[in-house]
């Protein structure tokens, strides 16, 4: 049984043609000792199919090792949410290049959380965090690695 | 915040599936906001007030008030 209504899988792919960038977004979960990887694992199943625009990969946290260190996972369920873009090599060929904008989520995105991931996926793919200029120009001055874990629950 | 600036990364976490960094963090209500280990923000803030403070407790940066006063209408 899906965990979306049919509605809301209708509200979604409306919401969604509003994504301009393809988005990919990368699973990692394993099978044991990992109670909410499933139901996490699952949400994304039922929203990737949403839109063309929205591509789904799912690797082994104990196995995709490279993986976990690229995107620096540190626990599971999570997911990082990349945009696609493409870009010319030197030999003059379209390759598919992920932007990495630095944003993951640990544990099932239901809730809050789930409206968060929705736009996640609408910002990750336009580039555009919406946010006033005066906030923009003071975000510019950012220049140390700076890390946010924003804490939340279900409800 | 994480689209806006390459140096910044952000994660969004369900802290009752990660009960050791609840008490690592000593996450008591949500939402609740954890800057490079060090700075707090408790709750929900409208933009113009969450960012400016966050980056001022960070000691990024200072916003001049004719900044925080033009977000805020």
């Amino acid at each position: 049984m899906g965990l979306l209504k049919d509605q809301d899988r209708d509200a979604l792919r409306q919401e969604f043609t509003a994504l301009t960038e393809r988005v990919r977004i990368i699973f990692f979960a394993q099978a044991l000792g990992c109670e909410t990887c499933g139901i996490t694992g699952q949400i994304l199943d039922e929203i990737a199919p949403l839109s063309d625009k929205i591509e789904l990969v799912k690797l082994n946290y104990a196995i995709d090792r490279a993986a976990v260190e690229q995107y620096a996972i540190q626990r599971i369920p999570a997911f990082a949410i990349v945009r696609l873009e493409e870009s010319q090599n030197e030999r003059g060929e379209t390759e598919i290049i992920e932007r990495d904008y630095g944003i993951r989520f640990y544990g099932v995105p239901s809730g809050y959380e789930f409206m968060s991931l929705i736009g996640a996926i609408l910002d990750v793919s336009s580039g555009d965090s919406h946010l006033a200029p005066q906030t923009r120009a003071l975000l510019s001055q950012v220049t140390q690695p700076t890390h946010l874990q924003v804490f939340t629950t279900p409800t | 915040m994480a689209i806006e600036n390459p140096n910044i990364r952000a994660d969004m976490i369900e802290v009752s599936e990660f009960p050791e960094l609840g008490q690592r963090y000593q996450v008591y209500g949500v939402p609740l906001t954890v800057a490079n280990e060090k700075v707090r923000f408790e709750g929900g803030a409208p933009e113009p007030y969450f960012i400016p403070q966050l980056l001022n407790q960070l000691g990024i940066a200072s916003p001049p008030t004719e900044i925080l006063d033009a977000n805020a209408t």
